[in-house]
């Protein structure tokens, strides 16, 4: 496109010294029923370009949706005197950009079948089908079902002479019964957090099958006892759960930019400070977190980077210590390294990117151990599956988590079920109670589309994953 | 009104052809600087502009949306509205768009707002930066403004256009383990002091200096407004009308009753100018709303479709206004033997829909108190509550400041507040 070359060499002509265009164009298809009524079936397309200039230490950033040369070169030179007007207050404390090297290269989502090229007669059935198996449960009382297909077209093209064409897709289906007696209401939700595939994969789902199994365990869980006051516990923990709590707890607190404090006026600084590197324990020898935007279907495996840098694979935490951040091009100089993680993300072409957490996942247990196995070997705990209530402070310390479905264990076995139920715990506390890990033959992604960070606010991708895992000595109990 | 958005709205009426449309026009014009550790780490600048058409045929509908105008991309974002409501299923719960309507004259833009120059804001961020290192801190924050246009058109004949401005300051202040944070949110820069704003953070940091442990318990506390904003936006999420009707909230057969506590009430009012209110929404006019009197629940928050169904108005929250009283920090530090006093919340999360059960932390800053005065600062305390229920606990009220563009709210004593935990700053 004429655009990229056009803005590249116009932010150089006014001084830049680094600079990059992102033309992003961005689909969603979303279909949404509730109770066999469709809330929302839209198609949205958001498409303009983004433009970063770095002068002197500073970065400025300016986007538009108008695509002319003139439209172009104008954005351009806002992006650069906006770049001028940051430099003015950084004289004194520069930004520096990690060195990177240039790239000529395409990547695509492998998928087999597109999730836009599917008739959305047959999207509707299957959820229309759906819906009816869980109002056909009495004392379901909320049928929910949506499908969010996404599309993102990128070309970046920068200074250094990189040439990107990136074009990246994902699809989320979610399934949800809610249960109302007299006194309470519960709902259970099907809902893997999505991955970059295909339509397969929702066929794959056997979608009517899950429905089948919330719809009975919501009605199970709205009965189910609440847990008694809270005391020390084990707790057995779903990758479906846990994906979210290492999201919280381990992802965001090894994002750079909060490490450093860019992130302290909102989202919050982290407690895992530069001097803990290589030496902080973390979590128990068990604990090793792999940040790998090359994961097979992961959210973030796109590639490359809004810097224009390569998807990477890089341990964390290994055997319980903190090793390394995600980071970007301006972060990871910070800290004295010479070379970006590939972190720098935006949402949308109006986005300025910024440090994102990567796919980011706990590795399976080395010793063969089956779930089975794992509870037959707890005396006294909860098991929790699925995503809940979830808050933690804005250092990353101390936090509280729920679920989506609970069972008592007691001497080795499922004991009944429960609702309700809260454990709090703070780092590093949780991350050394881990004893013991099911081996890789139960390790399973689940996906966050929806990680809000930032100032203006941006939603961002990543897909966690683990293998059922068990914590001791836990704040377990029920909410009021 | 935009000339180019009534453009836009002329083009769509030729020629869609749908039985029924709705058209929404949206532009924001943004520049906005981001602030850390005493620099500049991000700056950007730009429009952003959609265009979302929402096509019926019958009871099946489509939507889409662009953000380009050119004729074209106006065809495609017909065609493909279109397209979609042809082949989607009927739905049983759809009902037409509104007709014209008299919306209320509101003046939610200040053109000096509208017109302040980068250059300005970007000196506010030198002062602010220039001043944190005079008292040896670092700060990180936010400074922007925007411009926002907003219009809806119906097949039917609804029209509304609005237009508003925010400006924003927020900044968090660091200096050794104290961290606090101020921030400005009105829809005019007028009221914007730079120096009043620096001196307001400065000496809630100098407050929080004496900071000494202390563990969760249950216990009186004075919100600060901020705080209470941050709280009512959940408990207010929680109050509609057809989820409450249908089982799912903790306000299920309570309309008409006393279920908050009665020194508690809450309104939606185009009354007050110094807050913004949206003329419109979905169609409904907007008007002035009694949702809590007294603690008496009077009117939740109902969608179009609901109110047909049940015989009911149709209503929307445009904007929130506690009425407080005249009690001053001071006052409410007299009423309980010892308390906290609590600037912010942090990460509220619901916890249990049904009973309206919420979690969430303290942020920038928590002071203990006892026999009438400030003694020292304490770590951050998470708590599991019920909004409402605390309502009830309420035992005074500070006068209501604007503490967004769209919130007037004042601080409130409440008694046994639930803490549950605490961390470790």
């Amino acid at each position: 496109m004429r655009y990229l070359d056009l803005a590249i060499g116009k932010a150089l002509d006014l001084g830049a010294e680094y600079a990059d265009i992102r033309v992003q164009k961005t689909s969603d298809e979303v279909v949404m029923l509730r109770n066999l009524s469709l809330k929302n079936t839209s198609h949205n397309v958001i498409y303009g370009y983004g433009i970063r200039v770095f002068y002197q230490g500073a970065w400025g950033f300016a986007h538009n949706n108008v695509f002319s040369e003139k439209a172009v070169l104008a954005t351009t030179q806002k992006a650069f005197e906006i770049a001028q007007l940051s430099a003015r207050v950084n004289k004194d404390k520069k930004l520096r950009l990690a060195p990177e090297r240039s790239y000529i290269a395409k990547y695509e989502t492998p998928l087999k079948i597109d999730p836009f090229t599917v008739p959305l007669s047959e999207k509707v059935e299957l959820m229309m089908e759906t819906n009816r198996i869980l109002l056909g449960y009495e004392g379901i009382r909320q049928a929910m079902f949506y499908i969010i297909s996404h599309k993102d077209e990128k070309l970046f093209a920068s200074t250094l002479g990189t040439r990107l064409e990136l074009n990246t897709q994902w699809i989320d289906p979610m399934v949800s019964a809610t249960a109302v007696t007299d006194s309470d209401s519960q709902s259970r939700t099907f809902d893997e957090g999505g991955r970059s595939t295909g339509w397969e994969w929702v066929l794959e789902l056997n979608l009517q099958e899950k429905a089948r199994q919330i719809a009975q365990e919501a009605l199970i869980k709205v009965k189910a006892d609440v847990l008694g006051p809270e005391t020390r516990r084990t707790l057995i923990l779903d990758p479906n759960h846990l994906g979210l709590t290492m999201h919280e707890s381990v992802g965001h607190p090894t994002e750079l930019d909060r490490v450093l404090g860019w992130e302290a006026d909102y989202a919050g600084i982290s407690f895992a400070t530069p001097e803990k590197l290589g030496n902080y324990r973390y979590g128990s020898e068990i604990v090793n977190f792999m940040g790998d935007n090359t994961l097979e279907e992961g959210l973030a495996s796109l590639g490359f980077d809004d810097d224009g840098v390569p998807a990477q694979k890089w341990h964390i935490i290994k055997d319980g210590i903190l090793r390394e951040y995600g980071s970007t091009r301006d972060t990871a100089m910070e800290i004295g390294l010479d070379y970006s993680r590939g972190c720098n993300r935006a949402t949308y072409y109006y986005d300025q990117p910024i440090n994102r957490i990567p796919n980011l996942y706990l590795m399976p247990g080395t010793k063969p151990l089956t779930p089975s196995e794992l509870i037959a070997d707890t005396e006294d705990g909860v098991y929790i599956q699925g995503r809940g209530s979830f808050s933690i402070d804005q250092h990353r310390l101390n936090f509280q988590f729920g679920g989506d479905y609970f069972w008592e264990i007691k001497n080795g076995k499922l004991h009944r079920p429960l609702k309700k139920v809260l454990y709090k715990s703070c780092n590093p506390e949780f991350w050394n109670s881990c004893d013991a890990i099911c081996d890789e033959r139960f390790w399973r992604p689940f996906g966050v589309i929806n990680c809000g960070k930032g100032q203006p606010s941006q939603s961002a991708r990543m897909t966690h994953g683990s293998a059922p895992a068990r914590f001791r000595n836990i704040r377990v109990g029920g909410s009021q | 009104m935009n000339a180019n958005f009534e453009k836009i709205a002329a083009y769509i009426r030729q020629h869609c052809h749908a039985d029924d449309f709705s058209l929404y026009i949206r532009c924001t014009e943004s520049h906005e600087t981001r602030f850390a550790q005493n620099r500049v780490t991000q700056h950007l600048a730009g429009p952003t502009f959609s265009i979302n058409l929402t096509a019926a045929f019958d009871n099946r509908t489509g939507s889409a949306s662009v953000t380009q105008d050119d004729p074209a991309s106006l065809d495609k974002l017909i065609q493909t509205a279109c397209d979609i409501a042809s082949l989607n299923q009927p739905d049983p719960e759809f009902i037409p768009t509104e007709g014209p309507k008299e919306l209320p004259q509101v003046q939610n833009c200040d053109p000096a707002t509208k017109e302040l120059k980068p250059a300005k804001m970007m000196d506010i961020v030198q002062y602010m930066i220039d001043q944190a290192k005079a008292f040896d801190a670092t700060v990180s924050g936010l400074t922007e403004k925007h411009f926002h246009q907003h219009m809806q058109v119906t097949k039917n004949g609804f029209v509304g256009y609005d237009e508003s401005t925010d400006f924003g300051h927020s900044m968090t202040l660091k200096k050794n383990d104290v961290e606090t944070k101020v921030s400005y949110d009105s829809k005019s820069y007028g009221g914007f002091d730079q120096a009043a704003e620096f001196n307001r953070l400065k000496e809630q940091a100098i407050s929080l200096a004496d900071k000494r442990d202390m563990d969760a318990t249950p216990i009186a506390v004075i919100l600060r407004p901020y705080a209470l904003q941050d709280l009512i936006w959940y408990m207010t999420w929680m109050m509609d009308r057809r989820s409450s009707d249908e089982g799912f909230t903790p306000f299920t057969g309570q309309m008409g009753k006393l279920f908050f506590g009665e020194k508690f009430s809450l309104y939606s009012t185009l009354d007050i100018p110094a807050i913004k209110a949206r003329p419109y929404g979905d169609g409904i006019a907007s008007k002035n709303t009694t949702w809590v009197e007294n603690g008496v629940i009077r009117n939740m928050p109902t969608n179009r479709y609901w109110a047909k169904t049940k015989n009911l108005e149709p209503n929307h929250i445009f904007n929130l206004y506690v009425p407080g009283a005249d009690a001053t920090e001071e006052q409410m530090m007299q009423m309980v033997p010892r308390g906290l006093i609590l600037n912010q919340f942090w990460y509220i999360r619901s916890v249990d829909a049904k009973a309206g059960e919420l979690t969430g932390m303290t942020r920038d800053g928590v002071l203990y108190f006892e026999d009438g005065k400030v003694r020292h600062a304490v770590n951050n305390f998470r708590f599991n509550e019920i909004p409402h229920l605390a309502t009830r606990r309420i035992l005074a009220l500070g006068p209501s400041i604007p503490t967004a563009c769209s919130a007037m709210l004042p601080s409130l004593l409440i008694d046994n507040f639930n803490f549950v935990d605490k961390t470790t700053f």
